[in-house]
């Protein structure tokens, strides 16, 4: 009978045995979870999570001079997709297993207020960053977050094409309508859209209501008053979009775009089937590594009246630190680092950009000189990662609403409606 | 005390797989009721009973009613395909040979694929790219191109579509092992009384298939509400709202925005949609199999 | 009527053919796709390729650290495997072999398993994973795969089939002498190699295909898994779908070799498991 109970129990050990056991194989020794223990050897270094939505080849300079300048902390980098990252960041907050950096876009004030980022107002490198660069990551003046190198979207276009057909770059909404109908009669496919994803027709026709909103002075406290639920996309915005949504009207956006990803569009415009697509300077990489003799050019999205136009973008995304960090020195350490003119052009080299970095000059570049007026006058926007509270589910609801129009089930006003309306429920949720 | 002493055995070996199950699967599901009653959000680290406040506004948004009507109708069209195609190549296939033998292995082979790497692969076959693959020879053969994905009508039959590839197979095996174990005597007689190929199939073989038939449907109706990686590779619940499912919509309204507590509820929702599906194809399936008794 | 049959047979044959190559097309597709550049798969997607280019293959094999995701792949599906059908099989035998309420009543809370998605559960299970302090680690996958989403499914199949085991044997082995445990694992175990076998492969093929999971538990791209690798190159920042291909490939590949080497027990597994469950 013994002997029965002996090996029961041995059965029952052998799981978690096993188990043990395949922690230790699996780990060469490296454990992650087990970081008291690792401070207590001083020769090892630090492990340091970053959490981010870019990739890592779109870091690799950076990373790597990381690696160099800081032999006592080892990046532990982990890379998960935008449209999972939320879904995995939060599960991780609230479970109290977040990483030490979290790479922050239109989620920064939520994240703050709710407690989980660590205050940065008064370390020394928040200062060396131009305010415009802080403003978005900043809650009742306390910065939360430091900004990595802008963002910013317009329209790629084919300047052999172009040149070809005697095109010129638009300066007016009009005008670019016009070109697109052009070339369409030319029969060359003016603009290829991967609309399969919801973000490319929010952000066109966004860039459109920067022109002709956002720069009138008297809108410039309709983001505060749109956050606290007072003013409407769907009065607000309307006259705008409509305007914007002769691209659909007129046939130039159309509903087989929907069946096309961000790949395929690429890949579309890369091999010169279609003169125009919009993007940003990730994307050059491809483009040229695709066709290599590619004559690559943007320019802003452009005004209902004449002008230097508008670019989508604004801080890209920022790093913040989770207020749980065991390893507060290092990671401060990491982003005073960054916070130095080398970082910076580390970072753009990678990712095209500008910098926030007080004092640091980027040449963009022969491909954005159409873009130049533009940037001069300021005028790169985006009001949902840089002003709006819940700004990622807003612009997600009003985008997919958008696939909606293109597929002649709503109007324009429905889509801003339920932009409204998931205002309104994020709102809710927080109170 | 023979049994006494043999029920305390029975429970030390019942015990590892019931406490692990108990403590990672049935005390967090308990939990997710729990928070289903409360207004948590990731933004909000304090939280208070709101009672069935997440059930309500769950109801009143009409997105949410969309997806759950897409899931049902995903998992029932599904059903019916797989089971229809697999009944159909199992009855075909059900012969020796090298021929026969390799088809067979042919329709499972999709089955060991990863959902995921299908999903991808059919983005690029469906696409409206001028190089998309099924466009191009729709063409050849002097059809007009499809929008597969982009067009809301039909892109959740698409990507049922790729489903129904996949898993035909699977479910094909099994009916075929169940065509096998058919005594053939039933169809010597079947064939004295003078019944047609058609009529032997229906009155003879159909309800015989019940064991096959009833793990089948049941399986791929739990899978087809369950529905998520699929719709994930292939169209992210677009364009528009259209291919949104059950678990995708729980994904993004809930845990992408952070509100927990409705995520929550949308879950117990769930469970109940899958609970109340399966009680009622179980019901009929029971109804069958008292007739072929 | 030789002659009747010979026609049957070629048509048979020729419909056969017809059919699988329509089956086999998407794959086929995937695989030359993989040895074309990007032009020439837009321009012939069907073609085969004018030259046999591997290249894509090594780039893809560095950028998913191919070996090590292997491993953790494997890792993983092994260990989570064995766990499974030690618990389960000893679960199932205690089930079907006593009439005691409370084994009943946890048969029925192992069934509510089978319906309800582990997805309903995830924060909570965060905390609980977290507070192992299994976060980020393959133990904490393991324990998932093994107890959110496969081992309903198993008890409900090893079930079935011991259900089907004649009890004349045990009375004969207690009539030996033998106790409890030892009857399961001397005498029954042994008789239940053709479900063990389902089992296997079903978990495995499940374990092995798991997405959601590692992608939610384990962040460390030094455990990541397969299909994380794949995913990583998905998106904005992929270079092309031609080098994305052999990704696809190379995460599949293992599987469908252990699929055309086993492929007789593999179909016979799912049969068995099916058909008497």
């Amino acid at each position: 009978m013994k002997k029965k109970w002996l090996s029961m129990l041995l059965a029952l050990t052998l799981v978690p045995a096993l188990i043990a056991g395949c922690g230790n194989s699996a780990n060469g020794g490296n454990d992650v979870s087990n970081s008291a223990e690792k401070s207590k050897d001083a020769d090892k270094p630090v492990e340091i999570r970053i959490m981010a939505y870019n990739a890592e080849s779109s870091r690799a300079t950076y990373l790597k001079m990381l690696d160099e300048k800081l032999p006592n902390i080892k990046i532990v980098f982990e890379f998960v997709a935008l449209d999972n990252f939320n879904n995995v960041l939060n599960s991780q907050l609230q479970a109290g297993q977040g990483p030490d950096i979290i790479e922050v876009g239109g989620e920064t004030r939520l994240l703050a207020n709710a407690g989980f980022l660590m205050d940065l107002t008064n370390e020394s490198f928040t200062s060396k960053y131009a305010d415009a660069g802080l403003a978005p990551y900043s809650v009742n003046g306390k910065v939360y977050a430091t900004p990595l190198q802008s963002w910013y979207e317009g329209i790629f276009y084919n300047k052999k094409i172009f040149k070809e057909q005697g095109i010129e770059v638009p300066k007016s909404f009009d005008q670019f309508i016009q070109i697109h109908k052009d070339l369409a009669a030319k029969g060359i496919k003016p603009q290829i859209m991967g609309a399969q994803s919801w973000e490319p027709m929010m952000k066109q026709s966004i860039g459109l209501v920067n022109n002709d909103f956002y720069s009138n002075p008297d809108n410039k406290d309709f983001d505060e008053k749109f956050n606290n639920g007072e003013a409407k996309l769907s009065e607000a915005w309307l006259p705008y979009v409509e305007n914007w949504s002769r691209m659909i009207t007129e046939g130039i956006l159309t509903p087989d775009m929907l069946g096309l990803s961000y790949d395929q569009a690429l890949d579309e415009f890369a091999t010169g089937k279609a003169a125009m697509w919009e993007s940003g300077p990730w994307a050059v990489g491809t483009i040229m590594e695709k066709s290599p003799d590619f004559e690559l050019g943007m320019f802003p999205i452009p005004g209902s009246e004449e002008g230097p136009g508008w670019l989508v973008g604004g801080p890209g995304s920022a790093f913040a630190v989770n207020a749980k960090t065991q390893h507060k020195a290092e990671v401060l350490q990491i982003l005073d680092l960054t916070a130095t003119p080398e970082a910076q052009q580390a970072l753009i080299k990678d990712n095209a950009g500008s910098s926030f970095l007080k004092g640091v000059e980027v040449d963009l570049g022969e491909i954005y000189a159409d873009c130049e007026e533009a940037f001069k006058a300021g005028n790169v926007y985006a009001p949902w990662t840089a002003a709006w509270v819940s700004g990622n589910p807003v612009v997600e609801g009003y985008g997919k609403s958008l696939q909606e129009v293109v597929a002649g089930v709503k109007t324009i006003k429905q889509a801003l409606e339920d932009a409204d309306q998931v205002n309104q429920v994020m709102r809710d949720s927080l109170k | 005390m023979n049994t006494k002493r043999r029920d305390r055995v029975f429970l030390l070996m019942i015990l590892p797989a019931f406490i692990g199950f108990l403590l990672l699967f049935i005390v967090p599901s308990l939990m997710s009721f729990g928070y289903s009653l409360t207004n948590w959000s990731v933004y909000k680290p304090n939280f208070n009973f709101v009672g069935l406040d997440n059930y309500a506004s769950l109801f009143a948004d009409t997105k949410n009613i969309a997806a759950i009507k897409h899931s049902i109708t995903y998992a029932l069209v599904i059903t019916v395909l797989q089971n229809g195609f697999a009944i159909l190549f199992a009855v075909l296939l059900n012969r020796k040979g090298i021929m026969a033998n390799m088809v067979k292995s042919i329709f499972f082979l999709p089955a060991v694929l990863s959902i995921l790497v299908v999903g991808f692969l059919f983005q690029y076959i469906m696409t409206s790219a001028d190089y998309g693959l099924l466009n191009n020879i729709i063409q050849f053969f002097g059809g007009t191109p499809v929008n597969w994905l982009g067009n809301g009508k039909i892109a959740l039959f698409s990507v049922l579509a790729t489903q129904v590839w996949q898993w035909t197979g699977w479910s094909m095996v099994i009916y075929i092992a169940n065509l096998k174990s058919i005594d053939g005597s039933l169809y010597e007689a079947a064939e004295i009384d003078g019944a047609g190929k058609l009529q032997t199939f229906r009155k003879v073989t159909l309800p015989l298939l019940y064991p096959a038939a009833s793990f089948n449907i049941l399986m791929s109706l739990i899978g087809g509400l369950k529905v998520f990686d699929v719709v994930f590779a292939m169209t992210k619940g677009g364009p528009g709202y259209a291919t949104e499912t059950i678990m995708t919509t729980l994904i993004r309204e809930g845990f992408n925005s952070g509100r927990t507590a409705y995520a929550s509820a949308f879950a117990v929702v769930f469970f109940v949609i899958v609970f109340a599906l399966t009680q009622i194809i179980t019901f009929f399936l029971n109804k069958w199999e008292e007739r072929i008794v | 009527m030789i002659r009747t049959q010979k026609f049957k047979n070629v048509t048979f044959n020729c419909l056969y053919a017809i059919i699988g190559a329509v089956m086999l097309l998407p794959i086929y597709y995937l695989l030359v796709t993989t040895f074309k550049t990007p032009a020439e798969a837009t321009a012939r997607p069907l073609g085969l390729p004018t030259t046999w280019n591997f290249g894509n293959y090594i780039e893809a094999f560095t950028a998913m650290n191919y070996p090590r995701a292997f491993t953790n792949n494997l890792l993983i599906t092994g260990i989570a495997v064995i766990i499974l059908i030690l618990i389960s099989s000893m679960a199932a035998y205690v089930i079907a072999r006593s009439n005691r309420l409370i084994f009943k009543w946890m048969f029925s809370i192992f069934m509510v398993g089978l319906i309800i998605p582990f997805q309903i559960a995830i924060i909570p299970l965060y905390k609980i994973i977290a507070g192992l302090h299994l976060m980020n680690t393959l133990p904490g996958v393991i324990l998932i795969d093994v107890f959110c989403i496969n081992l309903p499914l198993s008890i409900f199949l090893f079930r079935g089939f011991i259900n089907t085991v004649p009890i004349e044997l045990e009375e004969a082995a207690a009539i030996d002498g033998y106790g409890t445990f030892r009857t399961f694992l001397s005498i029954i175990f042994p008789l239940l190699k053709p479900i063990v076998s389902t089992v296997a492969i079903l978990d495995a093929l499940a374990i092995w295909n798991d997405f959601l999971t590692p992608l939610l538990f384990l962040q460390d791209p030094r455990k990541a898994v397969l299909l994380q690798e794949v995913y990583k190159n998905v998106g904005p920042f992929s270079t092309d779908w031609t080098s994305f291909f052999p990704m696809l490939v190379l995460s599949t590949l293992p599987l469908v070799i252990f699929f055309l080497i086993m492929q007789k027990s593999i179909i016979d597994g799912v049969v068995a498991g099916a058909v008497k469950g």
